[in-house]
């Protein structure tokens, strides 16, 4: 019993993924705005899985995640959009953007090496506003407040048994579904993989106590870096989706400080170092915002039919309602959710 | 195992501690200090609170550069060479500071559009050597035809500046090329003949010059080689910058401990610094590192020799568990252990780095007799392993047959040394505050 108990604590994920992948088949709402809604949700559990690299597993405290999922977005855009002369195919500018902003994200580490906790937090944190001033004052580049558009589907222009991709893409939301989900599956594959791995133990090791992984052989320099290029690679992953799925990189706003701490929270409420509690920590923030609150919203519209103007809506309230909820989860599982076995320790030891 | 057998046979000591002074502002740790240890050897080095055994470990594991003096691993410091990696390290991150450096000075939001946005609008396919080419015309400040909505316009290289828009293909040509003149002749600087085929399209006075303003021309002669110096000194500042820190940085940390402990120096803290977070077995798996090959990429995908890598890091792991006594202990909390499980979890680790040389930091304090006596027999085994292990101590109390050699500090001076039996019946040992200690 207990076997079959672990098992499925340990492959969890792959139960979630097949019933994600058959839901849009049976919910047929999935098909229309919620599907782009829930879409958006699982770009955004991309994004948080990247910043539990850093902030889960290395510890090192990243206030600016939302400048890589930037920086993934606009380089996509640039590889593609028919405003530049590259105008390259969706996979080979997804692994380019994912490339440059890893590259980004080593060079944002070698200087900052020596930094921990708050001091390391402010530089990511400046870093992450230089970035969105850089892309909103760098018009010629970045196309300014407009954003660059349209970014095209993935697949434009390729077509297989008779689909042309790229139409079906923007035809049916669906298509955009199975692809964030398949790249959600995959990057929690990866992260389970390399938690278990070398690196993940070297990243962890840092974290509980540099001087005693140094004197070990393990380099806090390498492990570091590989910490930082890995969050951005996948935040960067995040970005190229995003862009690719609203067909325009957005304003800068949608890169800003805000982002960043609406993701650390997601990744603190659902519990640091934990991947099923990252996702769990994003569904519960971000889906209530992107899917819950407006579906609450329509009810009470539908309920409230008779009324002249739709006096009561839910959406005002969602910031309060965000607050209370963490304050409320901090207090009473400062763990997080789901947290990692050895991040539960470290809190509930220092009670016994 | 080569390097072994030969610093055996030519008599080398395996650690070789020379005229080591350390200072901590005003405080003096560690003064003159010498000391030499061979392989296989057991030594002990004695002193009471605060006699500097500590500072001595840190020299040797390259937690502290000592002030005065070298610490010598078979017979080569432990700090890093400047190598070839440490160079193209240099000159590349300086290359990527001097373009940053540059793209800032240049207004790369310039240049950007007139080396790949306006080639856009002119319809042409875009390549390497197109890109060269703008780039090159637009620091020469050449003009440009474009076309936009069905009219032709004489244009700056980037495209901002609309001088002239007519309808007529060649008559936008001939006036290019007379504005063209007109710019070239203004431009200081060393390239300033102007294009010869220019000089007779100018010639022609069948056209009138048209009415662009003095200060235009100016901008547009003059700006463009300021840029270029401005370009090129700040690739050449950003350059200097960015290698001259990279090479700062690497010096800082020239000695860092993980070079040490890859050289073979393993060592456990006076107080164990263990990952309490992790299980006892995660712990040695974390010293084991090197053992299992492959970079990130092998990691994600599992290649087989990272796999074998994993299996094999897991028996060795369990092996070294079994051997300090912790087999049943593998799957528990590092928090949840006790001191005795703790220090010898640090041993275990320690052994796990495949290290020569063990540096043991108090490895018996806080013990009550039973831990004292377990820790001891787990150091008898060690020693038999052929391991060379350096210890410190408060006291001199325990059995003489299994030190090689003591080594007595009192306020960071040597007093004395020897086998323990002659080190206990020294006289300065006995006159100082470490005699209580007997």
């Amino acid at each position: 019993m207990s076997d079959v108990k672990n098992w499925f604590r340990e492959h969890w994920e792959i139960f979630a993924f097949v019933a994600l992948a058959l839901a849009p088949f049976g919910v047929s709402s999935l098909r229309g705005a919620l599907g782009g809604q829930v879409t958006i949700l699982f770009i955004y559990c991309i994004l948080a899985l990247g910043l539990n690299v850093m902030v889960g597993y290395t510890g090192l405290l990243h206030l600016g995640i939302a400048a890589f999922f930037g920086i993934g977005a606009y380089t996509m855009a640039i590889l593609t959009v028919p405003l530049f002369p590259f105008q390259m195919g969706w996979l080979a500018a997804t692994v380019l953007s994912i490339a440059v902003a890893a590259s980004i994200g080593f060079a944002l580490g070698t200087p900052t090496l020596r930094l921990r906790g708050d001091t390391l937090a402010v530089v990511t944190l400046g870093f992450g506003e230089f970035v969105t001033a850089s892309l909103r004052n760098l018009e010629q580049v970045t196309g300014g407040m407009k954003g660059l558009n349209p970014v095209p589907p993935p697949g434009a222009g390729v077509s297989i048994m008779n689909i042309d991709l790229g139409t079906a893409f923007v035809v049916d939301p669906r298509w955009f579904y199975f692809l964030t989900l398949s790249a959600l599956a995959g990057v929690v594959w990866a992260m389970k993989r390399l938690e278990n791995s070398r690196l993940g133990r070297a990243w962890v090791a840092v974290r509980e106590d540099a001087t005693a992984a140094a004197s070990l052989g393990i380099s806090a320099t390498q492990t570091k870096l590989s910490a930082f290029a890995m969050s951005a690679a996948v935040a960067a992953l995040a970005g190229c989706l995003y862009a690719a799925m609203l067909s325009t990189t957005a304003d800068p706003n949608a890169y800003s400080f805000n982002r960043s701490i609406m993701i650390l929270c997601a990744v603190i409420l659902g519990g640091l170092g934990s991947v099923l509690g990252t996702l769990v920590g994003v569904t519960i923030l971000v889906g209530f915002d992107t899917v819950i609150l407006p579906w609450i919203d329509t009810l009470l519209q539908q309920l409230l039919n008779h009324s002249p103007e739709g006096v009561l809506s839910f959406g005002g309230w969602r910031l309060a309602m965000v607050g209370l909820v963490l304050v409320m989860v901090m207090r009473f599982r400062p763990e997080g959710l789901i947290p990692s076995r050895q991040l539960a320790a470290e809190l509930r030891g220092g009670q016994q | 195992m080569n390097s072994k057998l030969s610093a055996k046979a030519s008599d080398i000591p395996i650690l070789d501690i020379d005229r080591v002074s350390m200072r901590f502002g005003g405080l003096v740790a560690v003064t003159d200090l010498d000391l030499d240890v061979s392989d296989g050897q057991f030594v002990v080095l004695a002193g009471s609170e605060g006699a500097g055994k500590t500072t001595v470990c840190d020299c040797i594991s390259g937690e502290c550069e000592p002030t005065n003096g070298s610490v010598r691993f078979r017979g080569r410091r432990l700090t890093r060479s400047f190598g070839p990696g440490v160079f193209w390290m240099a000159i590349s991150i300086g290359l990527i500071t001097g373009l940053l450096v540059a793209a800032a000075a240049v207004d790369i939001d310039r240049l950007w559009l007139a080396v790949v946005r306006r080639g856009m609008v002119f319809d042409r396919s875009f390549t390497f050597d197109s890109a060269r080419r703008r780039l090159r015309s637009y620091f020469r400040a050449e003009l440009a035809l474009d076309r936009l909505a069905g009219k032709w316009r004489v244009v700056s290289a980037d495209g901002r500046d609309v001088l002239v828009v007519c309808d007529d293909f060649e008559e936008a040509k001939s006036l290019k090329n007379q504005l063209q003149a007109a710019v070239t002749a203004r431009r200081i600087g060393p390239s300033t003949v102007p294009n010869t085929s220019d000089m007779a399209d100018a010639a022609e006075p069948s056209q009138r010059q048209p009415p662009i303003p003095d200060d235009t021309l100016n901008r547009l002669a003059a700006g463009k080689s300021r840029i270029r110096i401005r370009g090129w000194s700040a690739l050449l500042a950003g350059w200097i910058i960015g290698a001259t820190g990279v090479i700062v940085i690497w010096s800082r940390s020239r000695g860092s401990p993980h070079i040490a402990a890859r050289a073979g120096i393993a060592r456990t803290f006076q107080n164990p610094r263990l990952f309490e977070n992790m299980t006892v077995r995660e712990n040695v798996l974390v010293a084991l590192d090197r053992m299992i090959p492959g970079g990130s990429i092998a990691l994600l995908l599992r290649t087989p020799a990272n796999h074998r890598g994993e299996q094999h890091a897991h028996i060795k792991a369990n092996k070294i568990l079994k051997f300090v006594g912790l087999g049943s202990m593998a799957d528990h909390l590092a928090c949840d252990t006790s001191l005795l499980d703790r220090k010898r979890l640090e041993i275990a680790r320690a052994l796990a780095t495949d290290a020569d040389l063990i540096l043991l930091d108090e490895p018996m304090a806080g013990l009550d007799e039973k831990g004292v006596a377990v820790v001891m027999e787990l150091l008898h085994r060690m020693k038999d392993q052929g391991l060379t292990l350096l210890m410190t101590s408060g006291s001199l109390s325990f059995p003489s047959d299994i030190s090689d050699k003591v080594v007595v500090l009192d306020r960071g001076v040597k007093i004395a040394e020897g086998a323990l039996t002659n080190v206990r019946h020294d006289l300065r040992v006995k006159k100082r505050p470490v005699t209580n200690l007997l």
